[in-house]
């Protein structure tokens, strides 16, 4: 008997129809699954399955502007594990522990830890004898990764301004923190793909995405300027035991630095062992205080621009002191320095002198040119920390404020902005930017992808006031306060500085900021170099005595090392009793005894030989030498 | 009472025999990686596999030779039993729990899921109901009526375990029995109506729920959680593309898709075997449920034709959830591939479901 309900017949085929319609909608949706999800899926599964092992960048070197290289990297291998990959977990551990000197039970910990993978702390950056042993130990599990560690080949040389980077590469400190995003480069990888215990599948070939290393910075630095300064700073310290020293050197034509250092100073690849304060305080752009007499250059070249003075043709008297609203400013020399040209105002630094040439300027005019040149803010020179130092405010200006800012006291500067300000003053008239990060090399190319130029900030003054600046500067070195600067036949111009330290609002007895800042040639600057020393031991504390002599030093090795051609012209020194006479040696040959004794009146001999007439005589006739000096002679037999 | 006996479906037992290798090969392949990690037998579920294969084979075809008629005479005393056995099963110390749901009576490997009896036992006390009060079918008050409240009785006491795939079958499978049996369309209708505004009702009381039933559109919402099986079916469905990655070659086995022999067989076998081992396997169960709706047509009376239906409608709704959860169509239920799965107890169970099957086949005329 066949089932004959027509209803039930009808809804058995229409169930039928509808159960192979959603089967078939069920087929469609896998084949949606398959082909149009295919791909995003398999990728999405991929990186599931995969696991990375990291693979650091190089970090881009540091350079200076002809490529000696400052800081650079060397590789450090570093252990890492794949918990799931090891065997036995307690002999890995053991082994580990004794080669990479922990304890076992933190081995322990590493090589069972719930992740893919797990680097050991103990074993990052390790020696490649440590790296060797543990390659040896043949463990399931364990990987050798290569990293790298930064490494300083000079040491504390430029510590300050080159900084220094922490165990993970990241720039912690100075320019590899300034440029850390271009130095550090992007992270590469091994990916293997892993089943989800962890254990490597080894039908799946592995990727491997290269690191993208960083870019190398080339300075403006030039380490050669940098050595000289460096020694200079050494033996500085060694002298004079101060508590700080402070040097910049900067070409004046474009902003560029040439070497900037400081004292206390710090090996960047052991910062820890020193206090924070001394690495994370670069001096030369951090530190501010009364610049002194050096600040008078920039009084000097308002008025000259404003044409408030004729340096040979105006007179002052300086009596020793000057009365300014009600008080007494004296100068520095007791005394006073008497009736002068405005020349010798400069020369002798007379501090009523600039009062007089402030008075003549007005605050206005005075304020305007100390922002102009670049006081007050900062220079933006790509370093970190740089400070800004302290102006008057304009409005609280009296006649003590306006005639103490004339000489340099009661304001407050930076080094570099005091650099740069004179870089303008003797440059032409232009203040420029200081900037010590020149280019970035990707180093797979050598190709250049980012070079900065020398940026302008503002004419300051006229061309021909700052030559007029560079006479004058070069005569202080000449014949003024700045003598022990004087470089022969090197045209150094200058200004020695001596200011007193404050603390607590009052000046510090017998602790002054000693400081000279120069330049040369001056007939068209090459190098302007600022020393600042604080608080010299057993010495006067005078700019000029103490700090300009170091940048004489500096100058004549510098501008020999830059290759700048020794000048004719120059002002010739004024001699002071401190300074020994030059002359030249005569011709002493074929004299005999006694014409000797009516010729040498500077000079002593040395005489050898039973003769009684010169044969040979050192030095040669017509070098120049010392009064005082000896000379050799020998004698002979007469014919 | 039937008469004279011919020859069963052979078709319908060659495709059970198909579904069945398909299954057996499969739940190897599946299973081996995690048999052999955690048995150190990579032949542990495949071999047992077998051995309920074997048995369910031996039970299908002594069924195949019991008189179908038998289950009419017996149904209602069966279903008491499963009554019975439904509250048992809640009372801890009797039943055990698994995966979250107190579902199994027994010890170990003679452990048993009431749920999956009470299913085969409503089919047939239901097809008996509706073959005697056929007519009635068209009343609410006396037909659909009781007919309904016995099948959701039954499906609120599965609930309690609670096995929402086991009794979403159940109650499939009767809704389909009784449109055959010749409900009135204006009463699924309304059924259905009551059904929806419940369903709205719920859910403005709660709109957090729409989320939870809607979560497997999107299971990258929370990959980790209620996501997280969809996603490594899909990861594993997804790279086998047109041909597969080649039996055995599976990678979500690897331990990324739990337990890949059970209700996620399908996901390894679309990854290994790709669209067209997929399509054929689909293919064999619109055979099945062909050859299945034919036995009902053929059927010499509306018992074995109701109780022909209730099979073959159960198979084929476990088929469609199960695929349709692991396609992601639908959210995670939790019930086996007819045939395919590993699992001693579901395999029996529908070979016996088979084997009533091919005994009504020996009766029908076509």
């Amino acid at each position: 008997m066949r089932v004959s309900n027509v209803t039930v017949r009808k809804r058995l085929t229409l169930v039928l129809l509808v159960g192979i319609l959603v089967f078939f909608i069920i087929d469609i949706r896998l084949g949606y699954v398959q082909f149009i999800l295919g791909n995003e899926l398999t990728g999405k599964a991929r990186d599931s399955w995969s696991r990375n092992i990291p693979f650091e960048p190089k970090r881009g070197e540091i350079v200076d502007k002809n490529g000696v290289p400052l800081a650079t990297n060397i590789s450090a291998p570093t252990v890492y594990v794949v918990p799931r990959q090891v065997e036995d977990p307690e002999k890995t551990a053991e082994a580990l522990s004794a080669s990479l000197n922990m304890q076992k039970e933190k081995a322990y910990e590493y090589v069972t830890k719930n992740s893919s993978i797990v680097r050991i702390n103990e074993g990052r950056k390790i020696s490649h004898e440590k790296a060797k042993e543990v390659r040896a130990l043949e463990l399931k599990g364990v990987y050798i990764g290569e990293d790298s560690k930064r490494h300083y080949p000079f040491g504390s040389y430029l510590s300050h301004v080159l900084g220094f980077a922490g165990i993970d590469n990241q720039g912690l400190m100075g320019l590899e923190l300034f440029y850390d995003k271009e130095l550090s480069g992007s992270e590469g990888s091994v990916k293997f793909y892993a089943n989800a215990k962890g254990q490597r599948m080894n039908d799946m070939a592995d990727d491997y995405q290269p690191p993208e290393n960083g870019y190398d910075l080339r300075l403006t630095i030039d380490s050669k300027v940098q050595t000289i300064i460096e020694r200079e700073l050494d033996i500085a310290e060694a002298k004079y035991d101060p508590d700080g020293l402070i040097a910049i050197a900067m070409d004046p034509n474009n902003g560029e630095i040439l070497a900037m250092s400081s004292r206390p100073g710090f090996d960047p690849a052991n910062f820890q062992n020193v206090p924070q304060e001394v690495y994370n305080r670069n001096l030369p752009v951090w530190s501010t205080y009364e610049p002194g007499s050096t600040f008078k250059i920039i009084t000097l070249a308002a008025a000259l621009e404003e044409g408030k003075v004729d340096l040979e043709n105006d007179q002052f008297h300086d009596p020793g002191h000057v009365e300014v609203g009600g008080s007494r400013l004296r100068c520095w020399k007791k005394g006073g320095h008497g009736t002068q040209n405005f020349l010798e105002v400069v020369q002798n630094s007379c501090n009523p002198g600039f009062v007089e040439l402030g008075e003549r300027l007005g605050k206005e005019t005075l304020f305007k040119y100390i922002k102009d040149f670049g006081f007050g803010q900062k220079t933006g020179i790509d370093l970190q920390g740089e400070g800004k130092g302290i102006m008057f405010n304009l409005e609280r200006v009296g006649p003590v404020e306006q005639a103490t800012t004339a000489f340099g006291q009661g304001v407050s500067v930076t080094p570099i902005q005091q650099v740069t300000a004179v870089a303008a003053a003797v440059n032409g008239g232009i203040l420029y930017t200081p900037y010590i990060a020149k280019e970035l090399i990707d180093p797979r190319t050598g190709q250049v992808v980012m070079s900065k130029n020398p940026e302008e900030k503002r004419r300051v003054i006229s061309e021909e006031t700052s030559k007029k600046i560079r006479y004058t500067l070069e005569s202080v070195v000449a014949q003024g306060t700045g003598k022990n600067a004087f470089v022969e036949s090197y045209r150094v111009g200058g200004k020695t500085g001596t200011a007193q330290k404050a603390k607590d609002g009052r000046y510090l007895e017998n602790n002054h900021i000693v400081s000279f800042i120069g330049f040369a040639p001056a007939d068209d600057p090459q190098i302007v170099v600022y020393i600042a020393v604080d608080n010299p031991k057993g010495t006067v504390q005078f700019g000029g005595v103490v700090a300009a002599p170091i940048v004489g030093n500096i100058m004549e090795d510098s501008l020999r090392a830059l290759g700048v051609a020794p000048r004719k012209d120059q002002i010739e020194k004024e001699l002071t009793w401190l300074d020994t006479p030059m002359m030249e040696v005569p011709d002493l040959i074929g004299m005999e005894k006694k014409e000797l004794q009516q010729q040498l009146i500077n000079l002593r001999l040395d005489v050898s030989g039973e003769g009684n007439t010169v044969v040979k005589q050192a030095p040669s006739p017509g070098t120049k030498i010392k009064e005082g000096s000896i000379i050799r002679i020998y004698m002979n037999e007469g014919d | 009472m039937p008469t004279k006996k011919t020859t069963p479906d052979f078709i319908l037992m060659i495709i059970t025999f198909s579904l069945l290798c398909v299954g057996l090969i499969m739940v190897y392949s599946a299973s081996a990686v995690w048999a052999e990690y955690k048995f150190d037998d990579s032949f542990f579920f495949a071999k047992r596999q077998m051995l309920f294969a074997g048995v369910g084979i031996m039970a299908m075809f002594f069924i195949m030779n019991i008189d179908y008629w038998t289950w009419r005479t017996w149904s209602k005393l069966i279903l008491i039993i499963c009554f019975v056995l439904l509250v048992l099963v809640l009372i801890p110390g009797i039943g055990n729990v698994r995966n979250g749901s107190r579902s199994w009576i027994g010890v170990g490997a003679f452990s048993v899921q009431p749920s999956e009896f009470m299913k085969l036992a409503m089919i047939a006390f239901l097809a008996k109901f509706l073959s005697v009060n056929q007519k009635l079918i068209t009343s609410f008050k006396k037909g659909l009526g009781p007919a309904l409240l016995l099948v959701f009785t039954a499906f609120g006491m599965i609930m309690l375990q609670p096995d929402l795939g086991t009794g979403t079958v159940m109650v499939g499978t009767c809704v389909v029995m009784i449109f055959i049996a010749g409900a009135r369309v204006s009463h699924f209708a309304a059924l259905g109506l009551l059904g929806a505004a419940g369903f709205v009702g719920l859910i403005l009381s709660a709109p957090y729920r729409i989320k939870r039933i809607t979560s497997f559109l999107d299971p990258w919402e929370d990959p980790l959680g209620s996501g997280f099986q969809i996603i490594q079916s899909l990861y594993a469905i997804g790279p086998g593309g047109l041909f597969g990655l080649g039996l055995g070659q599976s990678r979500q086995k690897f331990f990324y898709l739990p337990e890949p022999q059970t209700d996620f067989i399908f996901a390894i076998l679309a990854e290994e075997l790709g669209f067209i081992g997929g399509s054929f396997v689909l293919l064999l169960f619109s055979l099945l449920l062909w050859r299945g709706i034919r036995i009902a047509l053929g059927a010499p009376d509306l018992y074995g034709s109701f109780l022909a239906v209730g099979i073959v409608a159960m198979i084929a709704i476990q088929v469609m959830i199960n695929i349709g959860v692991v396609i992601g169509l639908m959210p995670v239920t939790g019930i086996t591939l007819p045939f395919l799965s590993y699992g001693g107890s579901s395999l029996t169970l529908m070979l016996m479901a088979v084997g009533v099957l091919l005994n009504i086949s020996r009766y029908s005329r076509y």
